[in-house]
């Protein structure tokens, strides 16, 4: 099929007709008049018949005029879907993403289980010290999903400024510890201000655990990386425990290749220990036990989150867990909505430089945010069905 | 006049605010706690105390914050911080466990009638075998880990081991013969030294066993006589 004709095309046409239609229209014995050649240009022409069409005679190959412009870079071409960028690296690391948030905890220390048949395991006794999610991160606005979880509390005179804008937005003290947790898809996200309990596990689960091993400063290269060390005599003076050669001379470049393992900082670094299985969760010790060795000192901040390389755990488990928090922290997106309702009038108040009388009355106006936070409540609750509906028939 | 805009724009609108409801209906999608919050009556705003910030220069107010209790969370519901002794507590639920009794808590508590440094003891196996004999080097006492040094010679050759105390794998513990002054250190390693070397404790131990003998019930002997043949048979 012929493209159709941009209007500069015929338009040109349409004011110099060819001799051919001229020759064909009129008798060939009445020479035409400058006035029939006017007419004839205004009346409208179609293309002129040719046996060759050529860019000549009006042919194009480009798209019509208006169309839309061809998508030959974009997801309905038909090409393959691209394996870099945001979207491409969230799909690369899903199976390895865990489907639910993970806990801060202290170390507090090791023990061993006795078991009865005379078994001895050893073990390490993290403890959650009031653990709270503080803040959902979201694909659609932070480029991946995400749970801030924050542990412990601080004395607000420790505390900058903009923090201290950040939890009374959330209602909550200010946390000693924050860090995120990446979850698989938005199914993972927490209701904020709710605490995580140990029973967030289950005995028999496996869990990575995440921590900062012990510094040990500027280390030699025999503690460092275990090499060998020299000889004690045959003639070895002052270099026991030195590294020998870092690589060779002449002939491979006279030079030391890079990554070479030389003496350095060692430790202080984040260690994961993968796989850990949970031994014993305890709520009122707010306590959780797992096998093995944890990186770092007693008292150090460790991150425990299902194991990436295993199977999430089973279905009815997560949904549990999910009904607990809802069942323990019913208020908890209202207390949410509340405190930054809060949070925009102090800072309203601040920018006015109106604090010192808020301050003077002390807390106030109680009665008005309650029935602001009605309004609110009963207006999403309108919006509600309406959507509902909207959405239905699609 | 320029029709064509007016006639498209009722259609671009509709665009808008379909992609716009799409976007709402993922945002309320995506919070789940907004559902449960629907139908219940609101909260009075949150307790909280302000937190002044000076200006450290003029020393006046310069701003200031709400800052929330932090045993308060999401409502009514309070926070309370773990408790500090969760490891004793955790030690002391598993020595419970371990030993109902409390006989091997007592036989290494810190009292008079306790077993201390310097004495001999004799520990017995669940799964059989001789029960290994030796003079108490040093306790090392870590809730249920505690664990004693025994340390004896066998065949000439000084042969030290570890038990732990509330291993189910350990049957019995016995002290066969009390120091007769206290030890003035609290591990006795100066006695892997051979100016001060015990030797083996073999002779006490059948001093003990004869003695027990005298003391208890023909039946008990008989008993114990029995026990003794069977383990012998096993040797064989």
């Amino acid at each position: 099929m012929a493209p159709r004709l941009p209007a500069r095309c015929w338009q040109q046409l349409a004011l110099r007709p060819s001799t051919a239609t001229t020759a064909l229209l009129l008798p060939s014995s009445a020479a035409a008049s400058p006035l029939q050649q006017q007419q004839l240009a205004q009346q409208p022409t179609t293309l002129p018949y040719t046996q060759h069409r050529t860019v000549k005679t009006g042919w194009s190959t480009l798209p019509a005029r208006g169309a839309k412009p061809q998508r030959f870079n974009q997801v309905t071409s038909g090409l393959p879907a691209l394996t870099t960028g945001p979207a491409a690296a969230l799909r690369r690391k899903e199976r390895t993403t865990p489907v639910r948030a993970g806990v801060l905890a202290v170390k507090k220390g090791m023990t061993v289980f006795m078991g009865r048949t005379g078994a001895r395991i050893a073990c390490t006794v993290l403890q959650l010290d009031r653990v709270q999610t503080v803040l959902n991160k979201t694909r659609s606005r932070h480029g991946y999903w995400a749970v801030q979880v924050g542990m412990g509390e601080r004395q607000p005179g420790n505390v900058g400024a903009p923090l201290l804008g950040y939890y009374e937005a959330k209602g909550m003290a200010p946390k000693e510890v924050l860090a995120e947790f990446r979850v698989r898809d938005e199914s993972g996200l927490l209701p904020v201000g709710v605490q995580l309990m140990p029973d967030w596990f289950h005995v028999g689960q496996r869990v990575d655990v995440r921590g900062i091993c012990k510094g040990k400063g500027f280390a030699g290269g025999m503690k460092r990386h275990g090499f060998s060390g020299q000889e004690a005599s045959h003639g070895n003076s002052k270099n026991h425990r030195t590294i020998g050669s870092v690589g060779p001379s002449q002939g491979s470049g006279s030079r030391v290749l890079p990554g070479k393992k030389m003496p350095g900082r060692m430790g202080g670094h984040r260690v994961t220990v993968q796989n850990l299985p949970v031994l014993m969760v305890d709520n009122d010790l707010g306590i959780l036990v797992v096998k093995g060795c944890v990186a770092g000192p007693k008292g150090s901040v460790i991150q425990v989150q299902d194991a990436c390389k295993k199977d999430p755990p089973p279905q009815d488990f997560i949904e549990k867990t999910r009904k607990l928090l809802e069942e323990r922290f019913p208020e908890a997106e209202a207390h949410l909505q509340a405190a930054r309702q809060r949070h925009l009038e102090l800072k309203e108040a601040r920018r006015e430089k109106r604090i010192a009388e808020l301050i003077s009355e002390g807390v106030k106006g109680a009665e008005e945010h309650a029935d602001a936070i009605e309004e609110i409540l009963a207006a999403s609750a309108n919006e509600r069905p309406a959507e509902l509906e909207q959405t239905q028939p699609l | 006049m320029n029709v064509t805009p007016l006639t498209r724009r009722p259609l671009g609108c509709l665009k808008a605010t379909l992609r716009q409801a799409r976007q709402q209906n993922m945002v309320f999608a995506r919070h789940m706690a907004t559902e449960t919050a629907q139908a219940r009556t609101p909260l009075p705003p949150p307790e909280h105390n302000f937190f002044p910030l000076q200006d450290r220069k003029t020393k006046t107010l310069r701003t200031a914050f709400a800052v929330y209790p932090s045993t308060v969370a999401s409502g009514s519901k309070s926070l309370a911080p773990p408790p500090t002794n969760a490891l004793q507590s955790l030690h002391e639920a598993q020595i419970k466990k371990m030993d109902p009794t409390g006989a091997r808590t007592a036989l290494f508590a810190k009292t008079r009638e306790a077993a201390k440094v310097g004495d001999v003891l004799m520990v017995t196996h669940r799964r059989g075998g001789e029960p290994f004999a030796g003079v108490l080097l040093s306790i090392r006492r870590r809730g249920i880990d505690t664990a004693i040094l025994l340390r004896n010679h066998l065949g000439k050759v000084g042969v030290e081991m570890w038990f732990k105390v509330y291993n189910k794998n350990v049957a019995g513990i016995e002290i066969v013969k009390r120091r007769p002054k206290r030890a003035r250190r609290a591990r006795l390693t100066y006695m892997r030294q051979p100016k001060h070397d015990m030797g083996s404790v073999e002779d006490l131990v059948f001093a003990w066993k004869r003695s027990r003998k005298v003391f208890s019930s023909g039946k008990a002997a008989a008993g114990a006589a029995a026990a003794k043949k069977a383990a012998a048979g096993k040797k064989k």
